[in-house]
């Protein structure tokens, strides 16, 4: 499975970073693709790391180059699409489309996110009555 | 030239990528060639925006960071697609595997014959036996056709752009001839080619004489014409060696249902057939049958010549790909002397 790179920098033990790891895999895809998704043009990964990082919550960390593996996984899996566009400033960069089985795919998880959360929260809710 | 190098310090982005380079060590070279210019792109779109080289390699990650995430895809995601779920694992040859059974199922396993079952024999042999060959030829043609009238207008001003025109379009095909390798041949290719240093320079001869230095694109125009003679010899060796084993092997099938494996129209004349050193002897109508005694031999050795060739394929399949391999990817970018310093301390 593809490893993803947001760490939570305030809890490190080992079952919470074990628990931050399963559940930074698929929420790191949805939110990947939802960034390319909802950029108007072609975006690059650059852009894309910028406004995951810009727009983490607090403490959570993100290394910006392990998007790159991710973003390969998922043109090889034909949910993305890239075209490379020449940079002043070094190598051509790849801008990346959503294809439409990655609108499929991408329609898919967010719907079983937020049944996903509805159901998580309702326990949550639960426990922040004990607390 | 970037700004750290034309001051004589050590470019950062360089002497980060040339660390990144060594944790990838262990990764495939195509995929290695990829990580590093998704990771130069990366670096220099977040200096040019206004941060400092530390600054964005301690954003974008270590080395041993981003080579343990490169570790954590599957093989398949840099090959072509997996046929079945998400990140399913796929083929990949590597030194260690070069003669291991590949994908194919448990019947691929088998010694020697198992080769009968492994899909990447048979696309060796598919791109050896037909596609290879006239892809050669087409390359070859344009490589003389456009390179002779290249040279013939070097004396004048038009000749220049003509070679880096030549010197382009070798590229792009060494990079499709890239594509259809890893479709065939299973070997992993660069998805991109490493830029031409100084390429998109505003001033045109200034352009012109990067890609006449570009010792990559003159890698690739030289694989364009001297892959032509080996892709003969590939040809040749594989398609007669293909039909032979063939023709052994069906000839007894044939022979067995009924069907003559030849006719004779006039037989009046010297005409004298020989088969496995035995004399084929056409019946009343003209029609030849394999002499008695034949049949298996046949068989046995057109099956024995039909797994050697396959296996040659696949052996010739890994030797081909892998040198073609080698012409894509990056060369390895040289350490910039008194390198260290503040690019190391964020790359650690």
């Amino acid at each position: 499975m593809q490893y993803c790179a947001l760490h939570n920098t305030k809890v490190s033990t080992p079952l919470g970073d074990k628990l931050e790891r399963d559940l930074s895999v698929g929420t790191a895809w949805l939110v990947v693709l939802a960034a390319i998704a909802r950029a108007e043009e072609p975006i690059h990964g650059y852009e894309i790391a910028r406004q995951l990082a810009a727009e983490a919550p607090e403490g959570l960390s993100f290394k910006q180059g392990t998007l790159y593996p991710m973003l390969r996984t998922m043109e090889s899996e034909r949910l993305v699409r890239s075209t490379l566009v020449p940079s002043r400033e070094g190598p051509a960069r790849k801008c990346f489309t959503l294809t439409p089985e990655g609108r499929r795919v991408l329609g898919a998880w967010t719907e079983t996110w937020r049944r996903t959360g509805r159901w998580v929260n309702r326990f949550l809710g639960g426990i922040d009555e004990l607390r | 030239m970037n700004s750290a190098e034309s001051t004589g310090s050590p470019d950062p982005v360089r002497v980060y990528l040339a660390l990144l380079e060594a944790a990838l060590e262990q990764q495939d070279a195509a995929v290695r060639h990829d990580a590093l210019l998704d990771a130069e792109a990366h670096l220099r779109s977040a200096i040019a925006t206004g941060l400092t080289a530390e600054q964005a390699i301690a954003d974008f990650g270590t080395p041993a960071e981003i080579a343990s995430a490169y570790s954590a895809t599957p093989a398949g995601a840099f090959g072509r697609r997996a046929e079945g779920a998400l990140g399913a694992d796929q083929e990949q040859t590597t030194a260690a595997d070069m003669w291991a059974p590949a994908a194919g199922g448990r019947l691929s396993r088998i010694p020697i014959v198992g080769i009968w079952f492994q899909p990447r024999a048979w696309t060796a042999l598919l791109y050896f036996g037909l596609v290879g060959f006239p892809l050669a030829t087409a390359y070859f043609v344009w490589a003389v056709t456009v390179g002779s009238l290249a040279i013939g207008t070097l004396p004048l001003i038009l000749g220049l752009p003509l070679v880096v025109f030549l010197l382009g379009s070798a590229r792009a095909l060494s990079l499709f001839e890239g594509k259809v390798v890893e479709t065939f041949l299973g070997v992993r290719m660069p998805r991109r080619t490493q830029p031409v240093e100084g390429g998109a320079d505003s001033y045109f001869w200034r352009r012109i004489w990067c890609w006449l230095r570009d010792v990559r694109s003159w890698m690739s125009l030289g694989y364009l014409v001297g892959n032509f003679p080996v892709a003969v010899v590939n040809f040749v060796l594989i398609f007669t060696l293909t039909v032979l084993g063939v023709v052994l092997m069906l000839a007894p099938i044939l022979d067995a249902v009924g069907v003559p494996i030849g006719v004779v129209h006039d037989a009046d004349g010297p005409l004298q057939i020989w088969f496995m050193n035995r004399r084929v002897e056409p019946d009343a109508d003209g029609h030849l049958w394999l002499p008695s005694g034949t049949a298996i031999p046949s068989l046995l050795i057109g099956f024995a010549l039909m797994t050697a060739v396959l296996w040659i394929s696949r052996g010739l399949g890994w030797i081909y790909g892998h040198v073609v391999q080698a012409i894509q990817v990056a060369r390895p970018r040289p350490l910039p002397r008194g390198s260290g310093g503040a690019a190391q301390a964020a790359a650690a």
